[in-house]
C-alpha cells in the first residue's frame, strides 16, 4: 500500500465520515429525509474552488469560465464553502420544509437536486457548465512543497481536525435538550408540537446546520480532487449516503461513521478490486455496485431497520421498565 | 406570433405524453399510497422493450403494446415482491419514499449494462406533415394526441361508471372502510397496479417517440415531469393530474419557444416549487381524493 492510496483512503474517508455526520443529524435524528445533500456538497465544493481560483482571465485559468476567483488564503475557502453550504440551506429550506407533508417534502427536495445539477449543467459562464472546474488550488499551495513527503500527511490532518470538530458538535448537539426535542418531533410531530415545540424553527435550524457541515464536507473533498464538475454530484450520489446511514445505523453518530467506513469506504474498495480483476464487461461492475447499494438499503430496511449499531433508546431513571414500554410499542 | 402557435402545437402533444405519464403515477399515489420513484425508470425500461420490438421489424405501435403489457406486469410484480410487503410491515410513509427510490435506482443499473449509455431511437418515420393554421404536426404526434385523449377518457369512465372505478375512489378514500364493506381491496391494488402500470409502458413509449432519442438518463426527467404535473393538479387524483399536465405542457413548451429549450424541465420545476409554496395541496384538493368530476 502506497502513501498516495492510503492519503486517498483517508481523505475520502473523514469526507464521507463529516457529510455522513451532517446527514445523522438531518435525517437520523430529525427525520428530514433530505434528498438533495449532494447538492450541499457541491455548493460547498464550488464555493471554496472560486474563492482559492484566481479569475478566469489568469491565463493558466482561461480554458474555464467561472465568476469570482477571489484567491483567498488557506482557511478562507473551507470557511466559505461551509457559510455558503449553510446559506443555501436557508432558501431550499424554506421552500421544502415549512408547509409540506413529510413525503412531500422528501420529493420536492430529490426534485431540487436534480434540477440543481441539470441548471449548473447547463449554464456554463457560472460555473463552467458541464466540464466543471479544474486546478482548483490545494490547500496552503502557495506556502507549501504540496510534491513534498510531508505533504499528504498535513492534508489528513487537516481532515482529521475537521472530523473531530464535526464530531464534536453533533455529539453535542444530538445529547443535548435540543437534540432531545429533535428526537421528539422525528417520533412524532404533532405530539411536539402540543409540548410546545415548533417543527419549522427546528427543522430549519437542523437544516441549515447539516448544509454548512456538508459544505465544510465539500470544500475539504475539492481542495484535495482539484477538480468538481456537475457529473460528480447527481442525485444518486445521496443515495449511497442514505445506505450508509441506514446500514450503519440512524440516529446515532457511532452509527453514522460505521455507516461511511462500510458503505462509501468499504464498497468502493470492493469495486475498485473487482474492476482490476476485469470481471465481465466494462459497464458491469460499476453498475453492479448501485444495484449492491439498492440491495443494501431494502435489506436492511426489511431485516433490521435500526441498522449494524442501533441508536441507544434513551429512558430516564424511574421512567416504566424499558421492556414494559417496548411489549406497549409492540400491542 | 407563428412561433408561439407552432409552441402551441408541440404543447399539446406535450400536455398529452405528460398527462399519460402522470394520471398513472397520481393513481398510484392515490389509491395504494405509494410514491412510486421508480416510475420515470419503468417508464424508460418499456421505452426500450418497444425499442427491441422495433429494431426486429415490429412497428412502433405493436411495440407500445408490448411497452404497455411489460410496464403492467413489472409493476404489479414490483407491488406484490417488494412495495405491498414493506407496507405490511407497517414502514413508514418516508421509509416508503427510500425503498421507492433504492428500487428505481437499480432498475436503472440493472439496465445500463444490457442498453448501453448511448442514446438511441425508432425507426418510425413520424409520417407527413398536418397543417392546421400555423400548428404543424406530424402524423405520429396526432396520433399520440387522439390516444392520449382517448385514453384520459377512458380512464374517466373507469373511474365514475364502472364497480371497478367505484371501488378503487373507495379504496382511496378509505381502505379499512372499503375491506368492511366487502370490496376485495387487494383484488382491486392488483388492479390499479395493472391499470397504472400500463399507462406507465405508454406513456415510456409514447414520451421517447415524442423525443429525438432517448437514454437511460432520461428516466430522471420522465419521473420530473410527472411528478409535477402530479403535484401541481393536487396529487393522487386522476383529474387533478389532467390539468396538471395540461398547464406543466403548455408552460414548458411556451417558454422553450420564447426562452431556451434547455430549461424545460427548469420551467416545470419552477412551476412546481410556485404550487408548493403558495397552494401545497394542489389545484384541486378541495374535491378530496379521486372524487369524480362534476
Amino acid at each position: 500500500m502506497n502513501t498516495f492510496y492510503a492519503t486517498n483512503l483517508l481523505i475520502y474517508a473523514g469526507v464521507d465520515i463529516i457529510a455522513l455526520l451532517a446527514l445523522n443529524l438531518q435525517f437520523g435524528v430529525s427525520g428530514i429525509v433530505n434528498f438533495s445533500f449532494i447538492v450541499f456538497q457541491s455548493a460547498g465544493a464550488y464555493a471554496a474552488a472560486v474563492l482559492s481560483m484566481p479569475p478566469d482571465s489568469n491565463p493558466d485559468y482561461s480554458f474555464q469560465v467561472y465568476f469570482g476567483g477571489f484567491q483567498l488564503p488557506f482557511p478562507l475557502p473551507w470557511v466559505g464553502g461551509a457559510l455558503v453550504g449553510g446559506l443555501l440551506a436557508i432558501p431550499i429550506g424554506f421552500v421544502a420544509l415549512r408547509k409540506l407533508r413529510s413525503d412531500y417534502q422528501a420529493i420536492a427536495l430529490l426534485v431540487t437536486s436534480i434540477i440543481a445539477n441539470e441548471v449548473i449543467n447547463n449554464a456554463r459562464p457560472f460555473l463552467n457548465g458541464a466540464a466543471g472546474l479544474a486546478l482548483v488550488p490545494k490547500p496552503l499551495q502557495d506556502q507549501l512543497d504540496t510534491q513534498a513527503d510531508y505533504y499528504p500527511y498535513l492534508l489528513i490532518g487537516l481532515t482529521a481536525a475537521c472530523v473531530a470538530l464535526v464530531w464534536f458538535i453533533s455529539a453535542r448537539i444530538v445529547n443535548s435538550p435540543y437534540g432531545r426535542s429533535l428526537r421528539a418531533m422525528r417520533e412524532n410531530e404533532l405530539a411536539a408540537t402540543a409540548l410546545g415545540k415548533n417543527p419549522v424553527a427546528m427543522k430549519m435550524t437542523i437544516f441549515v446546520v447539516g448544509g454548512t457541515i456538508a459544505g465544510l464536507s465539500g470544500a475539504i473533498l475539492v481542495g484535495y480532487l482539484g477538480v468538481w464538475a456537475p457529473s460528480t454530484w447527481q442525485y444518486p450520489e445521496t443515495i449511497i449516503l442514505f445506505a450508509a446511514l441506514i446500514v450503519g445505523g440512524r440516529g446515532n453518530n457511532l452509527g453514522a461513521i460505521l455507516g461511511a467506513l462500510l458503505v462509501p469506504v468499504g464498497l468502493e474498495e470492493v469495486t475498485r478490486l473487482m474492476i482490476r480483476m476485469n470481471l465481465g464487461p466494462p459497464n458491469l461492475i460499476p453498475a453492479l455496485e448501485w444495484v449492491v447499494i439498492g440491495l443494501c438499503i431494502l435489506g436492511f430496511l426489511w431485516f433490521r431497520p435500526e441498522g449494524v449499531r442501533p441508536e441507544r433508546r434513551r429512558v430516564f431513571e424511574g421512567s416504566p421498565d424499558v421492556e414494559l414500554v417496548e411489549s406497549v410499542r409492540a400491542t | 406570433m407563428s412561433i408561439f402557435a407552432a409552441a402551441f402545437g408541440f404543447g399539446l402533444v406535450s400536455m398529452s405524453v405528460i398527462a399519460l405519464a402522470a394520471v398513472g403515477f397520481t393513481m398510484q399515489f392515490g389509491i395504494t399510497n405509494m410514491i412510486n420513484l421508480a416510475y420515470g425508470q419503468v417508464m424508460i425500461a418499456s421505452a426500450y422493450v418497444a425499442y427491441y420490438l422495433n429494431r426486429a421489424g415490429v412497428t412502433i405501435w405493436a411495440g407500445m403494446i408490448a411497452g404497455a403489457v411489460f410496464g403492467a406486469v413489472f409493476s404489479f410484480l414490483l407491488n406484490r415482491l417488494v412495495y405491498a410487503p414493506f407496507q405490511r410491515k407497517n414502514t413508514s410513509l418516508l421509509g416508503m419514499v427510500i425503498v421507492s427510490l433504492a428500487i428505481s435506482l437499480m432498475i436503472a443499473n440493472v439496465l445500463l449494462p444490457i442498453v448501453g449509455y448511448f442514446s438511441v431511437s425508432y425507426q418510425e418515420h413520424g409520417g407527413s406533415l398536418v397543417r392546421i393554421g400555423d400548428i404543424v404536426l406530424t402524423n405520429n404526434q396526432i396520433v399520440i394526441i387522439v390516444l392520449s385523449v382517448a385514453i384520459m377518457l377512458g380512464i374517466h369512465a373507469l373511474l365514475r361508471y364502472t364497480r371497478l372505478g367505484k371501488a378503487m375512489r373507495a379504496t382511496a378514500a378509505n381502505p379499512t372502510l372499503a375491506r368492511n364493506c366487502g370490496i376485495p381491496t387487494q383484488r382491486v391494488i392488483d388492479m390499479v397496479w395493472l391499470i397504472t402500470g400500463a399507462l406507465c409502458g405508454v406513456a415510456g413509449v409514447v414520451a421517447a417517440l415524442n423525443s429525438d432519442s432517448f437514454a437511460i438518463a432520461n428516466g430522471a426527467g420522465f419521473l420530473i415531469t410527472a411528478l409535477a404535473a402530479a403535484v401541481v393538479g393536487g396529487a393522487g387524483q386522476p383529474y387533478g393530474a389532467m390539468i396538471g399536465a395540461v398547464v406543466i405542457g403548455l408552460v414548458t413548451e411556451l417558454s422553450a419557444a420564447a426562452w431556451s429549450p434547455e430549461y424545460k424541465e427548469v420551467v416545470a420545476f419552477a412551476l412546481l416549487v410556485l404550487v408548493m409554496v403558495l397552494r401545497p395541496q394542489g389545484l384541486l384538493a378541495k374535491r378530496g381524493a379521486l372524487a369524480a368530476a362534476g
